[in-house]
């Protein structure tokens, strides 16, 4: 076909001189460094004892043009299959039971900690001076927020295709019943976004996210699979694909500073108070979640904690920042005492207090105690042997007449709240490390149940002020509480939270609780 | 024991009716101050209100920055605080005598005594947040400077609590 003289003279020009069609990325990052303010003359909305280098680098050097068509991918991919494939195959009524529920626990919380963590990397956006460096953490900030719709959208799929929607939908007006939200709220919410802009960063990546998200968010996947939920490992495996970058960015915050002299007096501090905050919860609340929230079982929760929190972090990742001055934690030896034995304990507690919760906790089987015993030798004769009496006491059925916080009374162990985690803890029962303190302060006594603890709270008392539920219910009627605050079903009178998760079993309901006659009283009264 | 419900109760009537009895930014200043001083902070006097105080301080907070909405013209709104003093003196006043304090326990009392007393509405939020970081910052560099120095029984003695008991 012909081509007239002047289309042949451009073809001919541009074969010579060809018009640009892409743009390398390094150059285009470069080009964007270029646009910016003179941030070394800026200062930061928020406190910090820390001088944060100008001149830090980011190591993913992601513009916003590739960030956005990467993500993108991910969300096509994620969306479409549980939009598609997962619902054909009516994938939520395919999990167990007792998985279904570990999961209105796990995607809840985690959805507060990733909306926090939006806050935090704004926070620490704000207070870094290297473009670089600001760069890294917005990138961050945009992902935390694309973690929070996930999160949200596990428990919103867990709803609309599943079983058993309550505790999935509206989950959050349950918080001030129980103390699992109040203890998931020190780490997740004050520990990622109160104090010191860059302790903050160290909550967030350096322990939350290079020590807490491979317990969390992968080797979730593995007992959500083993338990027959495909949902979770497509949303949460998706979520972890950008935690390396997070990480990254913990890595960053401690080069930053690494040049500032003053940073020595105070960074192994805040990470030894880091970890402990993280370790406290995440330890037993996760062995918890995994051991005694699932049926099938994958590896006992202190083989994983020691291969991904001790060995891995504490050893690799915090000995790779080793030039920089870091030192492995000193608490991270009393955290593997915790490790072993602290789920267990937990799990007493959590189980005694069923009511307060927003989920269904389930007995284990006579196969799961074998399990336990086997992997956990003396777990029998210490926990096995109080669950056993429990369920012949009729536990799990209304009329019974009995739930296991009356047991606790009968039988003289008080539960008592750590002040500084959150934490509930029976010092006359624990095989974990904890221990009884009590102080009295300005007038008010303070309970604690750790020397880390302890000491953070000697040190900043006006930081952990959080009141607990024993001494925000004291002399209240434990279904007059939990109908007032929101913890019964659609129905009005049948709670959400449940002690079992059989489907033949009968449902507890305020008046079941009402007829206990349970009245709340604060442990440290009798002091 | 304050055996009662979370959200109505008969104590945040009580306090609302108190509220709705301050007419001018004088008196609520006045209120506000003392309540602060009485019922709020770690070094409060007592915790009759325990339960209650957050709720409260919040509603009266909500009734000093109407009656200093009423009041005050749009230059005193920016550059002074409620008793007509310059904000920005106030603030430079607490961030020097942060500057000389070398004691952890005499910063805290800075730092919580410049929260009851200048938290808005009492100063203005442009200079409060930059006064009240540069406070925290130097008390956080004093409280985390040899933060292991002491053993914890040394610790508990100079905190100076009343130790109930230890396992």
């Amino acid at each position: 076909m012909a081509i007239s003289a002047a289309t042949k003279a451009a073809t001919d020009a541009l074969a010579v001189n060809r018009a640009p069609t892409s743009v390398n990325a390094q150059e285009v990052h470069r080009w964007l460094q270029s646009f910016t303010w003179e941030f070394d003359k800026n200062r930061s909305k928020y406190p910090t004892k820390y001088k944060m280098a100008n001149d830090t680098k980011e190591q993913f050097k992601l513009i916003a043009k590739e960030y956005a068509r990467m993500e993108s991918v991910k969300d096509e991919r994620q969306f479409g299959s549980l939009q598609d494939v997962l619902t054909r195959v009516d994938a939520a009524n395919k999990v167990h039971p007792k998985w279904n529920e570990t999961m209105k626990v796990i995607s809840n919380f985690l959805e507060v900690g990733e909306y926090n963590a939006i806050a935090a990397t704004g926070m620490l956006w704000d207070s870094a001076s290297a473009p670089e460096q600001k760069n890294g953490y917005l990138a961050q900030t945009l992902d935390e927020i694309r973690h929070t719709n996930q999160c949200g959208y596990v428990n919103y799929y867990f709803t609309k295709h599943g079983q058993d929607a309550a505790g999935h939908n509206d989950a959050r007006r349950t918080r001030t019943i129980g103390p699992l939200w109040k203890g998931m709220k020190r780490v997740f919410s004050d520990g990622f976004i109160s104090g010191d802009a860059v302790e903050c960063s160290i909550n967030l990546q350096l322990v939350g996210e290079a020590c807490f998200t491979n317990p969390l968010i992968v080797a979730v996947t593995e007992w959500a699979a083993a338990n027959g939920d495909e949902i979770t490992p497509t949303v949460f495996l998706s979520i972890e694909t950008d935690e390396l970058r997070h990480m990254a960015n913990g890595y960053q915050t401690i080069v930053s500073i690494a040049n500032d002299e003053a940073a020595s007096k105070y960074l192994n501090t805040d990470l030894n108070n880091a970890f402990w905050t993280q370790q406290k919860y995440f330890t037993p609340v996760l062995g918890m979640a995994f051991e005694y929230g699932s049926h099938f079982k994958v590896e006992p929760w202190v083989k994983t904690w020691n291969r991904w929190v001790y060995e891995d972090w504490g050893g690799i990742w915090i000995g790779r920042l080793g030039k920089y001055g870091v030192e492995s934690p000193a608490s991270l030896r009393d955290a593997k005492k915790d490790a072993y034995w602290a789920h267990h304990d937990l799990f007493l507690l959590a189980y005694a207090l069923w009511p307060t919760g927003f989920f269904r906790l389930t007995l284990p089987t006579q196969e799961e105690m074998d399990w336990f015993e086997e992997n956990y030798p003396g777990w029998y004769e210490h926990y096995g042997k109080i669950l056993e009496e429990w369920k012949a006491r009729g536990c799990e059925d209304p009329s019974s007449g009995f739930i296991p916080l009356m047991w606790f009374i009968e039988n003289n162990h008080p539960i008592y709240i750590d002040r500084v985690s959150q934490v509930p803890f029976c010092p006359d029962l624990c095989k974990g490390a904890s221990t009884l303190r009590v102080h009295e302060y300005n007038g008010k006594k303070h309970t604690f149940s750790d020397d880390w603890g302890e000491r953070m709270w000697l040190t900043e008392p006006e930081r952990y002020e959080c009141q607990n539920m024993f001494e925000q219910y004291a002399g209240r009627e434990l279904s007059e509480v939990i109908a007032e605050l929101h913890g019964v079903r659609s129905d009005g009178k049948t709670l959400i939270a449940q002690p079992h998760t059989d489907k033949d079993g009968k449902m507890w309901t305020l008046d079941d609780i009402k007829a206990l006659n349970c009245v709340f009283s604060d442990p440290v009264d009798a002091l | 024991m304050a055996n009662y419900k979370v959200h109505d109760n008969p104590v945040r009537d009580e306090w609302t009716a108190k509220i709705g009895q301050l007419k001018t930014l004088s008196k609520g200043h006045t209120f506000l101050n003392n309540f602060r001083k009485t019922h709020t902070t770690p070094l409060r006097e007592n915790f009759d209100l325990e339960l209650d105080w957050g709720w409260i301080e919040c509603k009266i907070e909500e009734k000093v920055a109407l009656l200093k909405h009423a009041e005050l013209d749009d230059h005193q709104f920016l550059n002074n605080c409620i008793c007509g003093a310059d904000a920005q003196e106030v603030a430079d006043t607490a961030v020097a005598a942060m500057d000389a304090c070398t004691d952890k326990y005499e910063a805290e009392k800075l730092h919580i005594n410049f929260r009851i007393d200048c938290k808005p509405p009492v100063m203005p939020t442009n200079v409060f947040m930059d006064a009240d970081r540069l406070l925290g910052t130097k008390l956080m560099e004093l409280r985390n400077t040899n933060y292991y120095a002491l053993s914890l029984e040394e610790l508990r003695i100079e905190r100076g609590v009343k130790v109930i008991t230890v396992q």
